[in-house]
């Protein structure tokens, strides 16, 4: 599933491997395919439309104990928006069809009257710690402890359990709407609702994806060759700003 | 006598907000009308001899609508349409009453021709009974505005369920447009029947059967989901085309192809690049068809259309320079406005100006959708400019540009600045902006005395 640019998080993935003589190959995985997630370095899932969605979840499920196998093991995953929502237990849609997800997170979602607009930027430092030498290691030296992107969603996801967020809101509506927390962890696996794309303003967080799949291919990986990340940064200070000041929607 | 009240309100209100200088009154007094009389629309509307037109879809709408006002005129038509885009049901309704009589007894043209926004059709199918309705495509287009494609093409279909007598005038090439003939029967199809094929990947727009889901074969593909397709799975495949274009050939500036309608087959030239200028031309020649007018009146007029305002324009310079103004407003308008340059390979010089404003679209992903690796070839020297310079310089970036080539500037007028103090003598600068980008730079260039003012 493509739809609110989910290419830039391929290609921005791709380029960052490529720049550093990692080679890369993107294998598109449609409704029926034969696929081996054990030979997988990084799983992808982004967002659809609704009647995408159930086309794709049927064979998301019969997919599930396979994929769900891989995550135990390490296997880096980036889930975005119908992604997000078809790894956790359900989705029920404002019309009531209940769609089932493979529960990777222990999350469910429900349609909002509301769809939620808007520039977000979300606070990761908690995920800090985890994430040792590679954290934040943009060039310049300075870490960082923002993502940010656009979320467009009208599925409120809510997190059980221990399942940890993914961010928590400094601007924007977030999971469940209320300005709290966004997104979720599993793992190595990490579901959210930004788009932007969300990985070319937010060059750590991709390295950290790539990071995850060296260490789960080859063991301990201690860093990555480091890249002139200027432009990305500016474009993610840029966002940070224009995020002040643009509108958000609920409609 | 509720007309007239109605339409004395409405006058009384243009005049206020004239006065006092509000806005440029564009809908309010239509807003007035319709509370003093909800039936404004279809009274007025319903006194038009020559019927109503409606022209929807996500691209090409104002363009289509400018071609087709054109040829009515040509075959002696005067023709009423709401051509500055205030296209929601007040605006129409302001409209409709620009353009009667004081006691409302009589409309001054005797056609109306409409764009209508994909989301007010239900409104305005509510209000109108149509004579024919053409619909142009259906891309992903500022889908912070109106949610998912899908649901557009729903929204659409069921409006024009609300229209029984009118003609629809289908898209054959994009299947989701050409399922909406399940909602509306009384069908026409255009479509292209050519041997063109796209350079681009054309990854974003669904390409999946609307019945089961499979993916399509498409021989050829013309562009994003366009094409002559065929489902492998259960045998759905584009309609027969009761009008067509075949032979086309293209440069960076004009377009050249057959028109093939029941009724014989005619040349056309157009002087706006691109094949999706080319399936404007094609929608406006089938509507015109049906409404009767002849071959060679609708070939000349296309000759001489110049594109909606802003979306295409040559703007000459001294010493044989050039602007030429390309609006962007989705992936793939943007993917195929890029790939139009390459349509010779003549180094380029182009600014690109990204703004995120509500009538740009508040979410900028689009532009990773956008196949921004296809320019590298014409490329030149590229400036980048708008609210979210930023992003496109970083798209840029990721689409393997040479970096060196790129400039970051954040103000539009400084930018155009820049752009064309780096051109040569008869060099041309490609200005690909998004709409409200676009506006600026025209006010830009309006005060250089470059353009002339808004209106045309």
């Amino acid at each position: 599933m493509n739809l609110y640019g989910d290419l830039g998080n391929i290609i921005t993935l791709v380029r960052r491997c490529e720049w550093r003589g990692i080679e890369a190959e993107v294998v598109n995985v449609k409704a029926g395919d034969k696929v081996d997630f054990a030979t997988a370095d990084i799983l992808f899932m982004g967002g659809g439309q609704d009647s995408g969605q159930k086309t794709i979840a049927d064979d998301l499920v019969s997919r599930g104990p396979a994929i769900k196998k891989e995550i135990e093991e390490g296997l880096p995953a980036l889930l975005v928006c119908g992604g997000f929502q078809l790894f956790g237990h359900y989705f029920q849609t404002s019309e009531g069809d209940k769609i089932p997800g493979i529960g990777v997170f222990d999350a469910y979602t429900v349609g909002g009257e509301k769809r939620l607009i808007g520039n977000v930027v979300v606070d990761i430092a908690h995920l800090a710690s985890e994430w040792q030498n590679q954290f934040g290691q943009a060039s310049g030296g300075a870490t960082h402890t923002t993502l940010v992107g656009f979320e467009n969603h009208s599925g409120q996801t809510i997190l059980q359990g221990g399942t940890k967020p993914f961010g928590y809101v400094i601007r924007g509506f977030g999971n469940k709407g209320d300005g709290g927390y966004e997104g979720a962890v599993y793992k190595n696996a990490f579901g959210t609702y930004l788009h932007g794309s969300l990985l070319p303003k937010n060059p750590w967080f991709a390295d950290h994806l790539i990071m995850c799949a060296l260490n789960r291919r080859y063991g301990h990986v201690d860093s990555l060759i480091q890249l002139d990340d200027s432009i990305e940064i500016s474009a993610h200070d840029a966002a940070i700003e224009r995020s002040k000041t643009a509108k958000t929607l609920s409609i | 006598m509720r007309k007239f009240l109605a339409i004395l309100a409405a006058e009384t209100a243009r005049a206020i907000s004239q006065i006092t200088k509000r806005g440029s009154g564009s809908a309010l007094p239509g807003l007035v009308a319709q509370k003093v009389d909800p039936a404004i629309i279809t009274k007025l509307s319903d006194m038009l001899p020559g019927g109503v037109i409606l022209i929807t879809g996500t691209n090409g709408k104002t363009t289509t609508a400018k071609m087709v006002a054109g040829i009515l005129e040509a075959a002696g038509h005067k023709v009423i349409y709401n051509f500055s885009g205030s296209n929601l049901s007040r605006g129409i309704a302001s409209f409709l009453i620009q353009h009667t009589n004081f006691w409302g007894t009589k409309m001054t043209g005797d056609i109306g021709l409409f764009e209508v926004d994909e989301a007010t059709m239900p409104e305005i199918l509510a209000l109108v009974r149509p004579k024919a309705i053409v619909v142009t495509n259906l891309f992903r287009d500022q889908l912070d505005r109106y949610g998912e494609v899908d649901k557009t093409a729903q929204i659409i279909g069921k409006s024009l369920a609300l229209a029984p007598e009118a003609k629809i005038i289908l898209n054959a090439d994009d299947p989701l447009v050409a399922s909406l003939s399940k909602y509306n029967k009384n069908v026409l199809y255009f479509g292209i029947d050519d041997d063109y094929k796209t350079q681009s990947k054309g990854a974003i727009d669904s390409r999946n059967c609307i019945s089961c889901g499979a993916e399509l074969d498409f021989n050829p593909r013309y562009f994003g989901h366009l094409g002559n397709y065929t489902c492998p799975k259960c045998g759905v495949s584009r309609p027969k085309l009761d009008y067509s274009l075949s032979g086309l050939t293209f440069s960076v500036e004009d377009s050249k192809a057959t028109l093939v309608t029941p009724n014989g087959k005619t040349d056309i030239a157009i002087q706006l690049p691109g094949l999706y200028n080319l399936y404007n031309a094609l929608s406006a020649s089938a509507l015109a068809d049906f409404l009767g007018i002849k071959g060679d009146i609708v070939a000349k007029t296309l000759g001489t259309v110049s594109a909606a305002f802003g979306r295409m324009e040559k703007i000459a310079l001294p010493d044989g320079r050039n602007i030429f103004l390309m609006l962007v407003k989705n992936p793939t308008g943007f993917t195929q406005t890029i790939e139009t340059l390459t349509f010779d390979e003549k180094p380029k010089n182009i600014l690109i100006a990204l703004n995120d404003n509500f009538a740009d679209g508040t979410d900028i992903s689009w532009i990773w959708d956008a196949e921004m690796e296809i320019i590298q070839k014409v490329a030149e020297n590229v400036i980048v400019s708008g609210i979210r310079a930023e992003d496109m310089q970083l798209r840029l970036k990721y689409a393997g540009y040479d970096m060196g080539k790129v400039t970051l500037e954040d103000d539009l007028a400084k930018s155009l600045e820049l752009g064309i103090a780096g051109l040569a003598a008869g060099e041309t600068l490609y200005v690909l902006p998004t709409y409200t980008a676009m506006l600026e730079l025209r006010r830009t260039m309006s005060s250089k005395g470059l353009v002339k003012g808004f209106m045309e």
